[in-house]
């Protein structure tokens, strides 16, 4: 649990942070989302330390950070930034094993690790773990950046804008990848963005600051029904708020099931447990149906989608 | 192999043709009666007599021809070609030697003529586009100039060419020669050396306090602008005056001339090119990887020592290659001041109007250079490319 009290940091004569109270629960997501210039990433190099406040406390299960010392603290805290800061002397392997290092883990168990980790995002553990840096496309180059911020086996992961500076399908995909890691690690994270989507999407919580303070610190789905100011209305977008809110539901969570999952004729069109209700819409306004058939991992089929339900209860 | 995709190579063309004019134009060598007086000098003919002009004729033609035509492989063969030429062309001289030098006369000596330096050097030219066409790596580069190095080596041994001038030159001097072979090296290599560790240190102390920047490089960049002459000299003065007024030093060897300002002077040159290099190279580790580092958890001296240094390195030992070359050429003209080294032969042999002693201070002075660039830019290839 990562606990901010009254905490302030100013340049000079200008605040950056204003007296921000921020409670982070264990194992959840909270996503720092507002324009920019807001103090975002000060908010977060607070936590590591790589800034020192200037006024109020901040806690890490109970205890004041500075207590320990900072690399102690830091090591323990997994940190990706979208630039990926990646040692370009060292090959990706290098790379992702630095903290391992610093903690001086037997050679075999850190190179397990970094193998486990290049599969864990998709990387080739036989020929990307041997390039250098310079010779990565920028989505893996911040594959990278993000397995080495878990390479240590952190409690906690701090990621500024990890996928920043991707395109939009690169960046869907290791959205995906993030939230799969997520539901398997379990790890306190703090990631910041500007990308109102991307923290409806990954958010267990979703703080919005605007000047350096936090307007609104609640669940996704809050944050889309009752936004706290015009401001948090603005940054959602007043226009797709429904569509929104349908994307943060699944088929599976709306679909009647049938009693028994069904044997399903082959080349049935359908959709997936998995899918969004964002999706499941959009798909019956271009077929045009009224009912989709609903399909589990094992292509059987499990239940149906009405649109009227969608159209009702989705949002 | 079709021929359009192999035109004509026209450097190559050129500068053969160019060799060949000026190798008929110009003297090959010079018979000297002895060392002072300048003598009769011969031409490709006069001096090697048909066999000489008809092997080095037809060799540049082969030149002309081979790059003229798409032959098959024939930047490879043109390569070995010249590299042959190339060690072989002191016997050159040998021919001439053994075909014009007066038996009877123990103060004859012959003069190497300006047509012999533009073949060598037209020759090398040559060799070089060649290896650039087979784009030879360094390690062949490297085995080729060893191999032409050894040529001469070998052909500078013979009994042959013992009455070249610049071989009797060194004949009379062989102790000298080591002497100032030993002082030219401990003087530039210890002031790079000496010049290094300050440079780091006032590099560093640069990158901590932003302040110490400005007049730090301030001063380094105004040593720099004294011209060297007038930097010896002055040093004369308060050195001279140092060391009289302590004995200790005198017995020293710390004097007003000598090792003692040459070496001053020396450093004094290198800090500015050293510093630059280092503090920039320190500079310029983008400010990302300094941060994700510090971010997972590494010490300040872990980050210098693992990621920074290692990132400078390539950059900071550039800066050393040149401040050695700087070095090596400046510590010619620190004979003036009394510091020994192969400026010695090269003043020496202005004073006494003897081109070819001033040649023996001059070329291994050239030699020392090119090879210390050599070293240490491969030194930074393997760096860079690690
Ligand atoms: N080192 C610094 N010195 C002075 N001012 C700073 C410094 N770092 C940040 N600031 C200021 O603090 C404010 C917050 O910066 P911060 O980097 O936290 O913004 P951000 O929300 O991360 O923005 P972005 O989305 O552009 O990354 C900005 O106004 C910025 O100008
Ligand atoms: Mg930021």
């Amino acid at each position: 649990m990562i606990e901010l009290k009254g905490v302030t940091r100013r340049f000079g004569d200008a605040v950056a942070v204003d007296d921000i109270d921020l409670t982070i629960e264990t194992g959840e997501v909270c996503v720092l989302v507002g324009s920019s210039g807001c103090g975002k990433s000060t908010t977060l190099r607070m936590i590591n330390r790589l800034l020192p406040r200037s006024s109020g406390d901040i806690l890490v299960d109970g205890e004041d950070i500075n207590k320990a010392d900072p690399e102690a603290l830091r090591l323990n805290m997994g940190y990706a930034i979208q630039s990926t800061g990646l040692f370009p002397h060292w090959t990706v392997a290098r790379n992702i094993g630095v903290v391992p290092n610093l903690l001086k883990w037997p050679a075999r168990k850190r190179d397990e690790r970094v193998n486990e980790l290049l599969t864990l995002l998709g990387l080739d553990p036989a020929t990307d773990a041997i390039k250098y840096p310079h010779q990565l496309s920028g989505g893996q180059a911040q594959r990278v950046g993000v397995a080495r911020a878990l390479a240590g086996d952190p409690n906690i992961l701090l990621m500024d804008e990890p996928f920043g500076a991707l395109d939009a399908i690169t960046r869907e995909n290791l959205q995906q990848e993030m939230l799969r890691i997520q539901r398997q690690l379990n790890k306190t994270t703090v990631f910041v963005t500007h990308d109102i989507d991307e923290a409806l999407k990954l958010a267990t919580r979703i703080a919005v600051m605007d000047q350096g303070k936090i307007i609104q610190h609640d669940t996704p789905e809050a944050i889309l029904r009752r936004p706290a100011s015009a401001f948090v209305e603005n940054l959602i977008g007043k226009g797709d708020r429904g569509l929104k809110l349908l994307a943060l539901r699944t088929v599976g969570d709306l679909m009647e099931r049938y009693p028994q999952p069904r044997k399903s004729e082959p080349c049935t069109d359908g959709l997936s447990e998995a899918d969004s209700l964002r999706f499941a819409l959009s798909v019956m306004v271009w077929q045009n149906s009224a009912e989709l058939p609903v399909f589990n991992g094992a292509r059987e089929e499990v239940g149906t989608v009405k649109r009227e339900q969608l159209l009702q209860g989705g949002a | 192999m079709p021929s359009s995709t192999m035109p004509p190579n026209r450097v190559l063309l050129a500068l053969a043709l160019a060799a060949l004019g000026l190798v008929w134009l110009l003297n090959l060598g010079v018979v000297q009666p002895n060392r002072i007086v300048s003598g009769t000098g011969y031409g490709l003919y006069g001096a090697t007599g048909w066999g000489g002009a008809i092997i080095v004729s037809s060799l540049l033609l082969m030149v002309c021809v081979l790059a003229a035509k798409p032959v098959h492989k024939r930047f490879l063969g043109l390569a070995a070609l010249l590299t042959a030429a190339l060690m072989a062309l002191p016997l050159l001289l040998e021919v001439f030697a053994l075909r014009r030098l007066p038996s009877d006369s123990a103060y004859a000596r012959i003069g190497i003529g300006a047509g012999f330096w533009c073949l060598a050097f037209f020759l090398a030219l040559m060799l070089l586009e060649a290896l650039g066409q087979i784009k030879a790596s360094r390690r062949l580069q490297l085995s080729i100039v060893l191999l032409i190095v050894a040529g001469w080596w070998f052909c500078a041994g013979r009994e042959g060419l013992s009455s070249l001038s610049l071989i009797r030159e060194y004949t009379n001097r062989a102790d000298q020669f080591s002497q100032a072979l030993t002082v030219h090296l401990s003087l530039s290599l210890g002031a790079v050396a000496i010049s290094a560790v300050l440079a780091f240190g006032l590099a560093l102390a640069m990158v901590r306090r932003e302040h110490w920047r400005r007049p730090l490089l301030g001063l380094v960049s105004f040593m720099q602008t004294i011209p060297s002459l007038a930097l010896f000299g002055l040093l004369i003065a308060p050195l001279g005056a140092l060391s009289a007024a302590f004995p200790v030093l005198q017995a020293l060897g710390i004097r007003g001339i000598g090792w003692a300002p040459a070496l001053l002077a020396l450093i004094a040159y290198s800090l500015l090119p050293m510093v630059r290099n280092t503090y920039v190279a320190l500079m310029e580790v983008p400010e990302a990887v300094v941060d994700a580092g510090r971010g997972m958890g590494m010490t300040e001296q872990q980050i210098f020592r693992q990621v920074k240094l290692p990132l400078a390195l390539p950059v900071i030992i550039e800066g050393v290659r040149i401040t050695t070359i700087q070095a090596i050429g400046l510590t010619a003209v620190a004979a003036l001041i009394g510091a020994g080294g192969f400026g010695t032969f090269i003043f020496q042999g202005l004073g006494q109007a003897a081109m070819d002693l001033v040649l023996l201070g001059a070329l291994p002075t050239v030699f020392l250079a090119l090879a210390a660039d050599a070293i240490l830019s491969a030194l930074r290839f393997q760096e860079t490319s690690k």
